[in-house]
């Protein structure tokens, strides 16, 4: 008999009834935490600030101002305006006049810019999902991880995160930098990925 | 109305420290029940219990539930070995169908004493007067098998000159756990040095708890390192009995 | 289990207890850190509106799946096999670890990237590379520690929990190309950091657990705080998965509410930083990502526990809460355990894997005070299972006959009410003997007792001694 065959004869049903209902109604008003739903980017903004979260962010009006944003963030930082950009063809509308932009991250990359699907203000999270305009690993090797978010796309908890239908490569949640507490529990940023996080709200 | 009330003594109070029983009876007494002491009880059983043991742990509570099932309600100075009686005496007899009722119908009506004197005779203690400062330790069992802590402080706080300070870890095991603390004396030893010191910094004059496997450890630690703290049960406090002699005190 | 855990497994229970109390640094080490997440967990669940409604639901959701675990890995496997990854299915330790090494070689493997799994350690995995000559990149920096000092994870959370900054200063003074100058802990992570960033990036597998299991979408869940997770799977051709069958959860919005009690109850934050969601290989068109995505569904007694009265136990989502608030996890540390898992839920496991005879000791090395199920976040009855193991040891003679014996004696005479008064008063006598000024200083019998505590002198009389006498009046 195969594993599969011998695992599975040991795990037949214990408890009689329609699963997909019962697994359903294991769902009904979830207990989590409050989120005024009519104060969504105050209340992203809040998270966002936490110290576990520990990200900066600003504010634009439109797509075309995105490119001062990030040379005003980049400058604060005393970083060069050097940036890695996805292929993504909202971001081709702006002028990148002054930028070194990379169009694959390089191992030590020092600035990356996404676009998140979502934001969550349950917990200051950004979604993301891969595509061949959005990969995933840029976002990794970053040591600022600069992120485009329309105010409009923040919705107030996790289970508005998920995408409906078939699902793409990865689904993931940012909640800040990489961070570890591995020496003597004190906390470090920058571990392995980002050390920065800075959030543009795209107010159009 | 006068309640009849069966005292459960406990194995440990009978041998070690009589005076917490009478205490119960008195302060039962005061409360307005008429306390009996069934003559056929020894142990609850918890020792074989929690050493796997489980014939004989039955054994020792079907002596038990036959003792006190004729009473209206049985109280008991512990609340680890009301909890024995409470919550594991139904387990033990999950399969039995002859003793499952009636092991179900003495654990409802057994009770931890001050949540009995609390909550059920809605009674506190009069004219009782005890110039000291005390801390609290809620010891394991009562506080997370019945959810015993606000009804000991609610009966303390009704006694004349008692003043409290707070123990930093009042809900942390001590280290005792029955049989663990000869099992692994080095082990327990850790716990209860760190809650002997945690007592020692309230500069409390007493410390108070409910459970006398817990007080015994707690205070046997504290005199090996000299500490100054004298420990009681706190129904010993309660009953007015706070001026006779803390635990390892002659009489 | 391997010879990976052979060093601690050759010293008996009581060994590795007293070397860990001899241990002052250990303890310092052990304390900052679990001392540091209940606090951090306390100040989280109180900011939680119904922490205690949430946990129900998370044990129904839990069992749920665990009632119809057939079900659920098999709507998994088809929606994985779907999205393009292949399944793979392992009874044992051995089997699983088996099917990685195949695999790795399949994909010609030079090294591969290891996201930490305690899965992983359960099966044995490192030792099992290493015996293939596979080239191993721990990538948490907890389980870099672990790999550079060649020992074994002390905590599920913070597996170098154990170790002082001192000691992970030498060690990577030793061991890394460039290591840190500054004795500051930034300094020690940045250097961790150079030397990880090229050894993960030039991995041709990346090796994962998996936190959960989506049923629905056969996607595997991730969660770290490092962001290694990412960086160890993204980048490698292959990647492999190896999960225990109990990691299901029927859909996203479960895995959702896991994830709320998961982070909380583990560091006490509202979520992990990284929490990622893979679904088959890269697409056609994506720029990263592997080729192949391999799932291996690994039992490993999960079956057996669910048949044999340990259902609750597969609730487990490795938070680690229950060692965080354990008396004794917080004097003895993680390594004395002497098994994968350390603290509560270690103690209920270590059997399943190693064997009662073998792990006998960590059932009665509990003080049954209740705190880990207070907090654990599924509801598990720890110690009511803790004394299930007790129970089967009594019935299978694993207990030493001086305490059967003893127990047998005892419990002979208590059952016997006026033998038992006549006992009781002799003893009381005797142990009066014993003492000076109200306190025995030394005790027959009870040596664990007075090497370390006084015990009070008993009263002349025994309680009814007393009561009878004045009853008689």
């Amino acid at each position: 008999m195969s594993a599969r065959d011998a695992i599975l004869s040991r795990l037949k049903s214990t408890a009689p009834g329609p699963i997909e209902a019962e697994a359903a109604a294991l769902l009904t008003a979830p207990e989590r935490p409050a989120v005024d739903e009519s104060a969504l980017e105050a209340e992203f903004l809040a998270r966002l600030a936490l110290p576990s979260v520990n990200a900066s962010h600003d504010v634009i009006a439109a797509m075309a101002d995105l490119p001062a944003a990030i040379a005003r963030y980049l400058e604060g930082q005393g970083e060069h305006l050097t940036l890695y950009l996805p292929p993504d063809p909202r971001l081709a509308t702006c002028d990148w006049t002054g930028f070194t932009l990379h169009e694959s991250a390089a191992p030590d990359e020092a600035a990356t810019l996404a676009i998140a699907r979502k934001g969550i203000a349950e917990t200051g999270s950004l979604v993301f999902e891969t595509s061949p305009q959005a990969p995933m690993l840029p976002n990794f090797l970053t040591l600022h991880h600069i992120v485009l978010l329309a105010v409009k796309d923040i919705a107030p908890y996790l289970e508005d995160a998920p995408l409906p239908g078939v699902q793409p490569r990865a689904h993931y949640w940012v909640t800040g930098v990489s961070g570890t507490t591995d020496i003597e529990g004190s906390y470090v940023r920058g571990a392995h990925g980002p050390r920065f996080l800075h959030v543009i709200l795209l107010r159009d | 109305m006068t309640r009849n009330v069966a005292l459960f003594v406990t194995c440990l109070v009978d041998v070690m420290r009589p005076r917490i029983g009478f205490a119960a009876i008195r302060a039962l007494e005061a409360a307005g029940c008429d306390v009996v002491v069934p003559q056929g009880q020894t142990c609850c059983g918890q020792p074989a219990l929690n050493s796997g043991d489980r014939d004989h742990a039955a054994a020792l509570a079907k002596q038990t539930i036959e003792a006190l099932e004729p009473y209206e309600a049985i109280v008991v100075p512990s609340g680890s070995c009301a909890g024995t009686i409470r919550c594991h005496y139904p387990e033990i007899f999950e399969h039995d169908a002859a003793w499952l009722p009636r092991a179900q119908a003495v654990a409802g009506k057994t009770w931890e004493v001050m949540a009995y004197l609390d909550q059920v005779c809605g009674w506190k203690p009069e004219g009782v007067t005890v110039d000291a400062k005390a801390t609290y330790h809620d010891s394991c069992s009562g506080l997370r098998e019945l959810g015993i802590k606000a009804q000991p402080r609610r009966l303390l706080k009704n006694i004349d000159g008692l003043t409290f300070a707070p123990l930093q870890g009042e809900e942390t095991c001590c280290g005792f756990g029955g049989t663990f603390c000869v099992k692994y004396p080095a082990i327990s030893n850790a716990i209860v040095g760190e809650k002997a010191d945690a007592i020692d910094a309230t500069g409390a004059d007493l410390l108070l708890a409910g459970d006398l496997g817990c007080l015994m450890n707690m205070a046997g630690k504290l005199n090996r390192k000299g500490s100054k703290v004298r420990a009681f049960h706190a129904i010993e406090l309660i009953a007015g009995m706070g001026d006779g002699p803390a635990i390892g005190e002659e009489a | 289990m391997s010879s990976f855990t052979a060093k601690a497994d050759t010293a008996t229970f009581k060994e590795r207890t007293d070397a860990a109390l001899a241990d002052r640094i250990l303890k310092v080490a052990v304390e900052r850190t679990a001392g540091t997440a209940e606090t951090k967990r306390g100040i989280a669940v109180a900011a939680f509106p119904d922490f205690d409604a949430a946990r129900d639901r998370a044990a129904a959701i839990k069992d749920h799946v665990v009632a119809h675990l057939g079900h659920y890995l098999e709507m998994f496997e088809a929606n994985a096999v779907a999205a393009g990854a292949k399944v793979h299915w392992a009874s044992t330790a051995d089997e699983a670890c088996k099917i990685v090494i195949d695999l790795c070689k399949a994909a010609n493997a030079k090294s591969v990237a290891r996201s930490k799994s305690m899965l992983g350690e359960e099966i044995g995995l490192p030792h099992a590379l290493a015996e293939a000559g596979i080239g191993r990149v721990e990538t948490d920096l907890a389980e870099h520690i672990i790999q550079l000092a060649d020992e074994r994870p002390s905590h599920i959370i913070w597996p170098a929990m154990h170790k002082t900054r001192e000691q992970v200063s030498a060690l990577f003074k030793a061991k890394h190309r460039s290591p840190h100058e500054e004795e500051t802990i930034a300094a020690m992570a940045e250097s961790a950091r150079r030397q990880l960033r090229g050894e993960m990036l030039g991995a041709d597998v990346g090796i994962s657990g998996a936190n959960f299991l989506i049923a629905y979408t056969g996607a595997i869940c991730t969660v770290t705080n490092e962001g290694n997770a990412e960086l160890s799977l993204v980048p490698p051709r292959v990647h492999i998965v190896t999960a225990g069958i109990e990691k299901i959860v029927p859909s996203m919005p479960h895995a959702v509410h896991m994830l709320r009690m998961l982070a909380r109850s583990a560091t006490g934050a509202a979520l992990t930083q990284y929490t990622t969601f893979y679904t088959g290989p890269k697409r056609p068109g994506d720029r990263d990502g592997p080729e192949e995505m391999h799932i291996v569904l690994v039992d490993n007694g999960r079956t057996k526990m669910r048949e044999e009265g340990l259902a609750e136990m597969l609730r487990c989502i490795r938070c680690g809460a229950c060692m965080n608030h354990c008396v004794v996890f917080r004097q003895i540390g993680g390594h004395a355990y002497g098994g994968t898992y350390p603290g509560p839920m270690g103690s209920v496991l270590t059997p399943v894997f190693d064997g009662l005879p073998q792990s006998r000791d960590l059932a009665h090395a509990c003080t049954l005070n209740g705190k880990c199920q207070e907090v654990c976040p599924v509801r598990i009855p720890l110690p009511t299972l803790l004394k299930g193991w007790r129970e089967k040891s009594w019935r299978e003679g694993l207990e030493p006959t001086s305490m059967r014996v003893g127990l047998g004696v005892w419990a002979w005479v208590a059952s016997r009410p006026a033998l038992y008064r006549f006992g009781t008063g002799i003893a009381v006598r005797a142990m009066r003997l014993l003492g000076r000024k109200g306190w025995i200083d030394r005790l027959p019998l009870a040596g664990g007792w007075t090497q370390y505590r006084d015990m009070p002198r008993p009263a002349a009389q025994t309680f009814m001694a007393q009561y009878n006498k004045e009853r008689r009046k």
